[in-house]
């Protein structure tokens, strides 16, 4: 749907009128929706909004002054990463922050004062006329009572008159608007029988029961898988063209804004830094805060030639009132200029409605290079660059690796009923100084893979062989030994995976008292250690709790870097950290790769990460890989279906590009490797599948598709001819070029006229 | 559903039957009721003895495998508990004692309960208020005061209030006065006996129950879901007693398995206080007396008790609590 | 939220000061700093402590021990010749309550102590072998837990017999080991569990991962992990030894005369208590002492250990641990 709803939306607009109302819009126009429009026209408009909390440590001035209209039907995205008072903020406006938060400014809903509000006063408008989306869908609703019982819940508040049916009516019709199938019958189910991305839909639901004008969603897709967030973020847009609602996206992701919000506020440290139209804030970005956001985010749609851009330091600890710019000790560019006095939000020359914070916003033109400005480390070169792959030595081999979990039901007499197949018949294998990388859903087998992997144990169905040792040949007390020397782990959480009573010291001296080091020599290379993953030897006395976490993923790498191994698996190293953060991580891993030769078997959930730094790729699905290949061609020439659809899922921080894309929507959630179907495992979601005639789709639902390379007349119908190679590609489906099922296709393309 | 209770049903079983049978071999090997007899006057001799306790089934001279033997044969072919050393059947007096315990405990569970869980839900609602802290603190005295004292203490304030009052309000001994005519006046006798036990018993056990179902509720009146309930127009008060009430029911109704068998101890020393013929008391009577298998039939009563009690708890979970609700 | 780890430029000068004195305040220190700024607690402990002094060199300052009679007062008021007055048989009461103090303060620390010990090996065994061994063990746990303790108490200490334990041993320790084994139940299934979730975590994966052998995981990571909980469980179980010696006492089935104990004390006077009143009320009031002074220093230990507890409001958010 378009998001260019008119100023006033009538709720009995039908869907196609809306969408067939003229797309693109002038420049004026643009220029005005956003920013300090007249607060006349805005349904919501706040104005110097200021939360304090008391803490133990003393006042924490949560969100220092933030300003913003909203008009009807429009988005706006507030754009920050933790503790930069986004959330705080549309809680403020919501009036759900603890009695001891002291609110100050104005927050007019439809020129209505609600700030200050009692209790019992707002709830008048919260539901009604304010609705809101919260982050964890696991734990939003209550366990005990049904679906259908907390949406009629959120009708009954505000329409006692109604009658039982009609409200049972209107929950079943609201269900089936979010997208659960046979809605009338899922009223009766409670939240634990619905999956993370159908209880997020539920909370959808609760929102627009009351057909709000103000929808609120705070990280509404954070807890999700790429392919539920791309579904919820479509209910999300089809709630707000059949209510007309005008909607604030709250999100540290700046893909997840990119297409679907008109206005952006960057904010940093409580306050905004920056606001202004989409457009504006991606490609013209004024503050070198937004400006190191955007270099810090890997695209999964190109591939890159430069570093990431790390944003050193971390934010500012809110309890002492920033004397100078917040980000100064964090920017590169700051001069003195910027330690006397925050600068206040100033217009952009040559905009009306883009604002940014800086001192040096005139100067930040179009053509600096973020990378200069950041010091964006060089490119690091491995030694390996340029030997061929096939000449590598193997330090990774799997075969055929199975984990097959029985599946018991019975009292007293378990029987067996089923079989998991978590991993079901794994092939591949790491060479020298290469990354390879498994990606997939929640519940496709990835972390299983690495478990098994990490056991190393003779019983296991199938063979891993670390560095020339094998399971299967000895895996004995001694081969276990040498081979822990071969391979190392890093952890997703980085505060879990360090003991809370270990000093960092204690932490990495472990794995060399392990391996039987001297305590001299210890104590050498730990300082080695530490200088080596950046971080200053003279903490080793530190608990984990005294570091960032961005600081204490260092310290895990370091960790697993103390005994010299080969390789390093990495369970979604960094998808527990900030953006800013997440950036210097994955420059470090690339740094350490080319240096120290190392190879690299990661995890991972955010293919644009896989992209950056992985050379080759394998897509799982239900315990299976589904395609495997080199990374560029895997992403830039997905063939299997399931690929094809995980990248197109995944939001890239460009509007332009978002805008212009058509998305596949998976049907429904990953199906639980019980009901496995006997042929292809995909066939349940598969939009291919879904288009084929009935003679074709035999084959899929009898035969299993086994994992090929590209044929050669295909390959060489589509692609250049210079492969002289074979191409390193292979996938398991018999119908790669079908055509795709018209109802699994979304596109928003507005591409009007304007469109820069 | 069912099923399930079943299964937890039959490892009960299995577990009384462990814990019974490690009573009995206890008891049968420390308890010697021939030394009783020998005190008698005129004093037996040492073969009267054996001869008087072997025609009860008593037979000191067996060894104590044996005796287990029989008598868990006499249980399980013929459900007969065996003989008391003064020729009593524990089967009868059992019986006769199962329902005064019973009526006892019966009243008082309810009350600890009601009274708890409504207190707690009281001072949650007025935290750090003085309310609060009265009741939170009476809770934690509760806590240290060990049963029989503070049994003891009800029954000296009741004396004190009869002896204020000139009258006998309060009975502070036995469970009936004998030889009332049936009709009101035995219902008032009834009462006046019943009270000052059940106040006791009460008024010791709803301490853990306030302070359990306190923590719980503030635990959850933050929880998202509250906030949830908020977002759509409930006032604050309103989601926390629709919301986040009921969930934090949850932990409670797995308590009971404790509470049950726990007043049930409470009730040995309520009856030896307030001279209650029931169970308890004649559990420790027995034991004084040196009889064996009124000893392990009072034990394998407690037992019964603890697995009620963990059943019902696994009962009023499910109650509560749809995601234990077996498909 | 917030993110209150984060450092602000004004106080890293101050962390650059710091750093050349490697202040890196130990954990037991801090423990240590915030159990003494609770009043209540240090209370506790001071009062505590008295106890455990005058039970053991309070019979200094009297003349009179706990089976000498004074026949020339009898059943006497406190008085400065006895102070906490004599019995109807003229025995000071002072001085029982030396001896009573003692034995209650002795099986409290030697059950409380003792219990935790089994329980934290038990609840580790558990935890650490899982699957069948745990089962079992599980199972034998619980059954222990249905076995009502009263009647074995009972059992065990009128047990009238030439060959009984009655004779061998003093009705204090036969109650000690009773208590005992009847007291450790409810700690080892906490330990248990609390153990099978660090098990679970991950630095104990990373542990067995770099082939740290199990031995050492469980020492090194497990145990002071859970230390935290072993200390509360101490003298939570030292009040709980305390209380069920009175209330066996009480009841006639703990601790027999000659020996004495404050159940003992209370128990005996029950009957006098409106004749007679001191000599119930004295026993009574120290009873409450010792049990008060526990619980208030097992508050403030609770707060100590707890990480989340400096925050004002974060103190009431205390989980109940998974069991």
């Amino acid at each position: 749907m378009s998001r260019e709803t008119s100023p006033e939306p009538s709720e009995s607009l039908p869907v196609s009128a809306v969408a067939a109302s003229p797309v693109g819009r002038s420049t004026a126009e643009r220029l005005h929706v956003a920013g300090l429009h007249a607060p006349g026209d805005a349904v919501l408009s706040v104005r110097d909004l200021n939360v304090r909390f008391n803490s133990e440590n003393g006042v924490v001035h949560a969100v220092r002054g933030v300003d913003f209209d909203l008009l009807p039907g429009k988005t706006l995205g507030i754009v920050g990463e933790s503790g930069s008072g986004k959330s705080v903020t549309s809680m403020a406006i919501m009036g759900l922050l603890p009695e001891t938060a002291e609110v100050n400014g104005s927050v007019l809903l439809k020129g209505k004062e609600l700030l200050g509000l009692s209790d019992k006063a707002m709830c008048k408008y919260r539901g009604k006329e304010l609705a809101m989306v919260f982050q964890d869908p696991l734990s939003s609703l209550t366990p005990v009572y049904t679906v259908g019982n907390q949406i009629v819940e959120a009708l009954t508040v505000h329409n006692p008159t109604m009658s039982k049916q009609a409200k049972e009516v209107r929950a079943a019709e609201l269900l089936g608007m979010v997208g659960i199938p046979s809605p009338k019958d899922r009223l009766k189910a409670f939240p634990h029988e619905f999956s993370g991305g159908m209880r997020q839909r539920v909370m959808i639901a609760i929102a627009i029961a009351n057909n709000p004008r103000v929808l609120i969603a705070d990280e509404p897709t954070t807890a999700l898988d790429v392919t539920i967030q791309a579904q919820v973020l479509e209910v999300l847009q089809k709630a707000q063209d059949e209510t007309g609602a005008a909607v604030v996206m709250i999100t540290h992701d700046l893909g997840v804004v990119a297409g679907i919000a008109d206005d952006i506020l960057v904010m940093y440290a409580g306050k905004p830094v920056e606001a202004g139209v989409v457009d504006d804030i991606y490609y013209n970005p004024r503050m070198p805060y937004t400006m190191g956001l955007l270099g810090a985010v890997p695209r999964v749609d190109i591939s890159e030639k430069s570093s990431l851009i790390p944003i050193e330091g971390m934010p500012p600890n809110l309890v002492h009132t920033p004397t100078g710019c917040s980000f100064a000790p964090r920017c590169p560019l700051a001069g003195p200029e910027c330690l006397t006095g925050e600068p206040p939000l100033r217009k952009v020359p040559g905009s009306s409605a883009h604002q940014a914070a800086c001192v040096k916003a005139e100067a930040l033109g179009g053509d600096v290079d973020v990378h200069d400005i950041f010091h964006a480390p060089p490119v690091p070169v491995s030694n390996f660059a340029g030997i061929p792959r096939e000449d590598r030595k193997t330090v990774l081999e799997l075969r055929d690796v199975k984990k097959h979990f029985p599946l018991m039901k019975g009292a007293l007499l378990k029987r067996r009923i089923g079989t998991v197949k978590a991993v079901d018949g794994l092939s591949f294998d790491i060479r020298e100084g290469e990354c390879f990388a498994i990606v997939g859903e929640s519940g496709s087998g990835k972390t299983t893979t690495l478990l098994e992997i990490m056991e190393f144990h003779k019983d296991q169905d199938g063979e891993v062989v670390i560095g020339g040792l094998s399971n299967k040949e000895a895996a004995d007390s001694k081969t276990k030994f040498a081979m822990r020397k071969e391979m190392q782990m890093v952890f997703q959480d980085p505060t879990g995976a360090l003991d809370p009573r270990f000093t960092v010291y204690e932490v990495l001296a472990e794995p060399l008292v392990n391996q039987g080091m001297g305590k001299s020599d210890i104590k050498k290379r730990i300082m080695e250690l530490m200088r080596l993953v950046g971080l200053q030897p003279d903490h080793v006395n530190r608990f984990p709790n005294q570091f960032s976490g961005g600081q204490r993923q260092r310290i895990g790498i370091a960790r697993a870097l103390a005994v010299n191994p080969k390789l390093v698996v990495l369970d979604e190293p960094v998808s527990a950290l900030d953006v800013s953060v997440q950036a210097g991580v994955i420059n470090l891993l690339d740094k350490l790769r080319a240096e120290l030769g190392l190879s690299y078997l990661m995890v991972a959930h955010d293919l644009a990460v896989v992209r950056h730094i992985s050379d080759r790729v394998a897509v799982m699905y239900l315990g299976k890989i589904v395609e495997v290949g080199e990374v560029g061609r895997v992403f830039d020439n997905p063939r299997h279906p399931y690929t094809r659809a995980l990248l197109s899922a995944i939001p890239v921080p460009d509007p332009e590009v978002e805008r212009n894309r058509e998305r596949i929507i998976l049907e429904g959630d990953l199906p639980t490797p019980l009901d496995a179907p006997t042929g292809c495992n995909f066939v349940t979601r598969c939009p291919v599948y879904a288009a084929l005639p009935e003679a074709k789709k035999q084959k899929c639902l009898t035969e299993e598709p086994p994992l090929e390379m590209i044929s050669a007349s295909r390959a060489a119908a589509q692609l250049e001819a210079e492969t002289s190679t074979a191409l390193d590609q292979r996938f398991a489906c018999f119908f790669p070029d079908g055509d795709l099922d018209q109802s699994s296709l979304v596109s928003h393309a507005s591409a009007g006229p304007h469109a820069p | 559903m069912f099923r399930y209770l079943a299964k937890r049903g039959i490892t009960y079983v299995f577990m009384i039957f462990l814990t019974t049978s490690a009573g009995y071999l206890l008891a049968v090997s420390t308890l010697k009721p021939a030394l009783l007899e020998q005190e008698r006057i005129p004093r037996p001799t040492p073969e009267q003895v054996v001869n008087s306790l072997s025609l009860k089934g008593l037979n000191p001279e067996l060894n104590p495998w044996e005796r287990y033997v029989d008598w868990l044969t006499g249980i399980v072919t013929r459900w007969d508990w065996g003989r008391s050393p003064n020729g009593a059947f524990i089967n009868a007096e059992f019986g006769d004692r199962v329902w005064i315990s019973t009526r006892l405990f019966l009243a008082s569970i309810i009350l600890t309960l009601v009274i708890g869980v409504a207190l707690g839900v009281y001072s949650a609602a007025r935290q750090y208020k003085f309310s609060d802290r009265a009741i939170t603190a009476y809770s934690y005295l509760a806590y240290i005061v060990p049963a029989p004292i503070a049994y003891f203490l009800v029954q000296l304030a009741a004396i004190n209030i009869n002896d204020t009052l000139g009258k006998r309000v309060f009975f502070v001994t036995g469970i009936s006065t004998p030889g009332m005519d049936p009709g009101w006046a035995q219902f008032v006798d009834m009462v006046a006996h019943y009270a000052v036990p059940t106040i006791a018993i009460t008024l010791v056990g709803w301490g853990s129950y306030q302070i359990a179902q306190r923590q719980y509720l503030l635990d959850n009146v933050n929880a998202d879901f509250v906030r949830t309930a908020r977002a759509k127009g409930l006032t604050r008060n309103q989601a926390i007693s629709r919301h986040a009430l009921r969930v934090s029911f949850i932990p409670v109704a797995q308590s009971i398995a404790f509470t049950i068998p726990a007043i049930f101890a409470g009730g040995f020393f309520a009856e030896k206080i307030f001279a209650w013929p029931g169970v308890g008391s004649w559990s420790i009577d027995a034991i004084s007396q040196q009889d064996v298998n009124a000893a392990t039939a009072t034990l394998a009563y407690g037992s019964v008790i603890f697995a009620i009690g963990a059943i019902l708890a696994d009962f009023a979970t499910t109650l509560v609590d749809p995601r234990v609700r077996v498909q | 939220m917030t993110n209150l780890n984060a450092v602000d430029p004004a106080a890293v000068a101050e962390e650059a000061h710091l750093e050349g004195h490697e202040v890196v305040i130990n954990k037991s220190t801090i423990i240590l700093r915030r159990f003494l700024r609770n009043k209540t607690a240090v209370a506790g402990l001071i009062v505590f402590v008295a106890l455990t002094i005058f039970s053991f060199i309070g019979g200094f300052f009297t003349e009179w021990d706990k089976s000498k009679i004074d026949p020339f007062s009898i059943g006497m008021a406190p008085s400065s010749d006895h102070f906490f007055g004599t019995s109807q048989a003229g025995i000071d009461l002072y001085a029982q309550m030396v001896e009573g103090t003692r034995v209650s303060i002795l099986i409290g620390l030697v059950v409380g102590l003792v219990s935790v010990l089994v329980a934290a090996v038990y609840g580790c065994t558990m935890a650490y072998f899982g699957g069948k061994v745990d089962k079992v063990m599980l199972f034998f746990l619980e059954a222990l837990i249905m076995m009502p303790a009263l009647l074995v108490v009972a059992v065990a200490t009128n047990g009238g017999g030439g060959g009984s334990f009655k004779q061998a041993l003093p009705s204090w320790l036969l109650l000690t080991i009773v208590l005992l084994v009847f007291s450790w139940m409810g700690t080892a299934r906490l330990i248990r569990s609390m153990s099978m979730s660090l098990m679970s975590r991950d630095f104990v994966k990373a542990a067995q991962f770099m082939g740290v052998p199990a031995r050492r995981i469980v020492w090194r990571h497990l145990v002071p992990n859970i230390g935290s909980l072993l200390v509360l469980d101490i003298t939570r179980g030292v009040t709980a030894a305390i209380l069920a010696e009175v209330t066996f006492s009480f009841i006639g089935i703990g601790i027999k005369v000659p020996d004495v104990s404050l159940g003992v004390l209370i128990g005996g006077a029950t009957s006098q208590v409106q004749t007679y009143p001191w000599m119930f009320w004295v026993p009574l009031g120290a009873m409450f002492l010792l049990t008060g002074s526990l619980a208030m220093m097992n508050d403030g230990l609770r707060d100590a250990f707890d990480p989340s507890s400096s925050s004002v409001g974060k103190a009431k958010k205390k989980k109940k641990s998974t069991s």
